[in-house]
């Protein structure tokens, strides 16, 4: 029965790691993936010479934990606040309305936000002139490029993310709010002692899978959200792979920020594993 | 039930399996007879190949070429074209290491020379076909020895072939004012930096196009960044800066030493006047982030009302359209202030605008090579490569009967003939060779381009030997060409949100020196030093 499954892995997900050994060698067309010479970690040093590499990690770090820290308790705000409504109808409604952007597709997304953010044309740049906040272009400066993109990732993807939650929170026992209600319990006691308790391993679980995913910035939206004026904020490990080995071929070199991208997460991930296992005995293996 | 479930499962993964190993190949023969079942009964000799055009995205499908389809049954060959407007330099890199790659590709440098050194094998040498069965390539090569250099690898192999289009004038560049707007006000045409910024600044503050708004003028435009056509960087000119095919990267040749202006301290003095034009809202706030297209639509203005006071572009009528095209002049290169004596240049482009490299390529998978070599040397034909860049005879070209042509205006009047010419055709995108003894009279936009550049030529009497980097005819060790690549997207990463930066909220003073000391860990020096090598060799060669 588990079979399939398990050749799946192997050969689409195990079988292209063999592929990883390309940033150990010279790219050669020729001789194939595996016929270059021999380099070590010399594209590894390279990268970690380069004297883009310390403005890589920090925006990559930067963007991915703003993401994280503000991004993780979005969702888990909202599905507390879904659960409270009591109108089934409402409630259905209110669903469907949060879970909507998530299906905009990410070009479409930035398309958007080019419109709206724009100084000249958009509503939010009327409304900040209307306010008196001034001709901020937001989408073209350095201070203003993170909160833009995780503020936008935030209102597409919390109420698809919320659902995990509020399934958490639907296996709780009724009679835990009927009893917190006969002790007196007011609603947000119940939300403090009844609901955060029951998704708080859900909670652990997510944010240790988030942990991974530190350097793993998404791709599409920063690339083309960048501009000459956010590029010293914007230029993430991701962008500069794809402008290193895509653009300019350089296939071996950006095999190797990619590997190290990689075992970056890993080390995250495992750290924060181990951490959550010691003080909470909550952990993914 | 379960087990029937696993049953379903497993089948329907090994099919997965099989199918993404077989989907190559399915997808091959497809192709094949997509295209046979057509035309099997006429064509059943007929040669099937297949292509790649890079084109620009005005272009309509070459399937509605006339030229091309004559071209290809003449050499008995039926191309399956594939047509690319976007993204190439990502779909290229992607196609080419899985190796599976079309008969043709065309386009302009549509594979580079730095491709054919990481993916040997991939092409064919073109050298002994080229000299069997291509007479009109060898003419070119003949009639301009220049192409034969662009052609030739460090090897003496010969992967993709060149083009020739003669007519093209020395700059790509021209420098537009709104001549109506300096009337209304009352206002000279300004020639030194100075007098340009007083302009600037009636312009915005005055209500310059007449409509009673006074805020819907902008003073001045350009497509963003810094280098390449159509930039501010021109006016380093006025400092003594030849560029040489728009500098897009900043390299420039100077008394027979390289350079890069981006580490140039008149690159500073420029950013400085840039800063002061932007702080006094001359310039289109949107400069950096506007795409091309949302930078041609402004320029456009609406009606009769013009938008843009200053700006830089091809010729007028494709810039600001037809409509308000009038209204703008052509200037001459200013000068940096009136005392300066600097001797006053401009950006040369003389060798990138009328040759082009590697336009066309083939795989050396090709089966019938032969025959694709055939197609390949009926676009060169003299008569084919004038249909190359203009449209097809009848429509876009007419025939005057006594072996001279002329380029016919657009049918659409509403289009202006540079937008027309990209729409009819491969334009110039497509292989060709337009002999120096084709009589064929030029289409308006043309004779516009060559009146238009009037105001240029007496800073384009550059000296090509000291002063232009031959960038089209320099073959670089593969080598080399990653080192300049990588470094060069690393200086490009550096530079250009510098140059935004300092333009936008200044601050160039005292951030200098760490910049440039910036650019040379980022390898412009490593790369100065590859190019002054690869400069001095050519030129001592070529004297």
């Amino acid at each position: 029965m588990i079979f399939p499954a398990i050749a799946v892995i192997l050969i689409f997900n195990y079988g292209p790691m063999y592929g990883i050994q390309l940033a150990f060698r010279d790219y050669d067309f020729a001789k194939g993936l595996t016929g270059g010479e021999w380099r070590g970690l010399y594209y590894f040093k390279q990268f970690m010479n380069s004297y883009l590499f310390a403005d890589l990690m920090k925006n990559t770090v930067t963007i991915s934990l703003a993401s994280i820290v503000l991004g993780f308790p979005a969702p888990i705000i909202l599905a507390l606040i879904l659960n409270q409504i009591r109108r089934k109808k409402a409630k259905q409604i209110l669903q469907t309305t949060v879970y909507l952007p998530h299906f905009i597709s990410t070009i479409v997304l930035v398309g958007m936000l080019n419109v709206l953010l724009s100084p000249e044309t958009g509503i939010v740049g009327y409304l900040m002139k209307l306010v008196g906040l001034g001709d901020i272009n937001l989408l073209a400066s350095t201070s203003t490029f993170m909160p833009v993109y995780v503020l936008s990732d935030i209102w597409q993807h919390c109420g698809w993310n919320s659902i995990i939650y509020l399934a958490a929170l639907s296996t709780i026992d009724p009679q835990l709010y009927d009893s917190a209600k006969i002790d007196g319990a007011s609603r947000w006691q119940t939300i403090r002692y009844v609901d955060i308790p029951a998704i708080v391993p859900t909670m652990i679980i997510l944010f240790i899978l988030s942990m991974g995913n530190v350097l793993g910035t998404g791709f599409e939206k920063i690339f083309l959200m960048q501009n000459a004026l956010n590029l010293p904020v914007s230029e993430v490990i991701a962008t500069y792979v794809y402008k290193i080995g895509i653009v300019s071929n350089q296939f071996s070199y950006s095999s190797a920020i990619g590997l190290f991208n990689t075992v970056i997460n890993f080390i995250f991930l495992i750290a924060v594993n181990a951490i959550s296992k010691r003080f909470s005995n909550m952990s993914l293996w | 039930m379960r087990k029937k479930l696993a049953v379903v499962l497993s089948l329907f993964m090994v099919s997965a399996v099989v199918m993404a190993g077989c989907s190559e190949s399915s997808s091959k023969t497809e192709g094949t007879s997509d295209t046979g079942s057509g035309n099997a009964g006429k064509s059943g000799t007929k040669v099937k190949l297949t292509g790649i055009m890079v084109k620009h995205p005005l272009t309509k499908p070459l399937a509605e070429m006339e030229w091309l389809k004559k071209a290809e049954e003449e050499a008995g060959v039926e191309i399956k074209w594939q047509e690319i407007t976007a993204d190439w330099g990502q779909k290229k890199g992607t196609m080419l290491a899985s190796g599976d790659v079309p008969d043709l590709f065309v386009g302009a440098n549509v594979i580079t020379d730095a491709d054919f050194a990481q993916f040997q094998g991939l092409f064919q040498d073109l050298s002994d076909l080229v000299n069997k069965n291509a007479p009109n390539v060898q003419m070119m090569f003949n009639a301009k020895p220049e192409t034969k250099i662009i052609a030739t690898q460090p090897d003496g192999k010969i992967y993709g072939l060149p083009k020739y289009q003669r007519f093209w004038p020395a700059s790509a560049t021209r420098q537009f004012i709104n001549k109506k707007w300096l009337d209304n006000l009352g206002l000279k045409m300004p020639t030194t930096w100075d007098e340009l910024y007083n302009v600037l600044v009636a312009f915005k503050e005055k209500d310059a196009n007449g409509n009673g708004d006074l805020k819907d003028e902008i003073p001045m435009d350009w497509p963003g960044g810094i280098g390449g056509y159509f930039n501010p960087a021109v006016l380093l000119g006025s400092e003594g800066i030849t560029l040489s095919d728009g500098s897009g990267q900043g390299y420039y040749v100077e008394n027979g030493k390289v350079k890069n202006f981006l580490i140039d301290e008149r690159f500073k003095n420029l950013v400085v006047f840039l800063n002061k034009c932007y702080a006094a809202g001359l310039i289109n706030p949107e400069v950096f982030t506007h795409d091309y297209t949302k930078y041609q639509s402004i320029a456009r203005g609406t009606g009769d009302t013009a938008k843009v006071g200053f700006t830089w572009g091809w010729v007028a009528s494709d810039r600001f359209g037809d409509q308000v095209a009038p209204q703008y002049a052509s200037m001459s290169p200013l000068k940096r202030s009136a005392d300066s004596n600097a001797k006053l240049s401009w950006s040369y482009d003389y060798n990138s605008l009328n040759f082009g490299s590697n336009m066309v390529v083939m795989s050396a998978k090709t089966k019938n090579k032969d025959a694709a070599m055939k197609f390949i040397n009926n676009l060169y034909d003299p008569k084919v490569s004038m249909q190359v860049l203009f449209g097809s005879l009848g429509t876009n070209i007419k025939d005057n009967g006594d072996d001279s042509y002329s380029v016919l205006p657009p049918t659409d009047s509403k289009m202006d003939p540079g937008t027309w010419k990209w729409t009819s055709t491969m334009a110039d995108n497509g292989p060709m060779y337009i002999a120096d003894s084709l009589k064929l009279n030029l289409g308006k936009d043309m004779s516009e381009v060559l009146t238009q550049s009037e105001p240029l030529k007496g800073a384009l009497s550059v000296s090509t030997k000291t002063d232009v980097y031959p960038n089209l005819f320099i073959k670089y060790s593969t080598a080399d060409n990653n080192t300049l690549s990588l470094n060069n997207t690393n200086l490009m990463n550096l530079a250009n949100p510098k140059f935004a930066q300092w333009v936008t909220k200044g601050g160039i003073d005292a951030q200098w020196d760490a910049y440039v000391k910036e650019c040379q860990k980022a390898g412009l020096q490593q790369n100065i030093e590859i190019m002054q090598k690869y400069y001095d060799s050519f030129m001592s060669k070529n004297k």
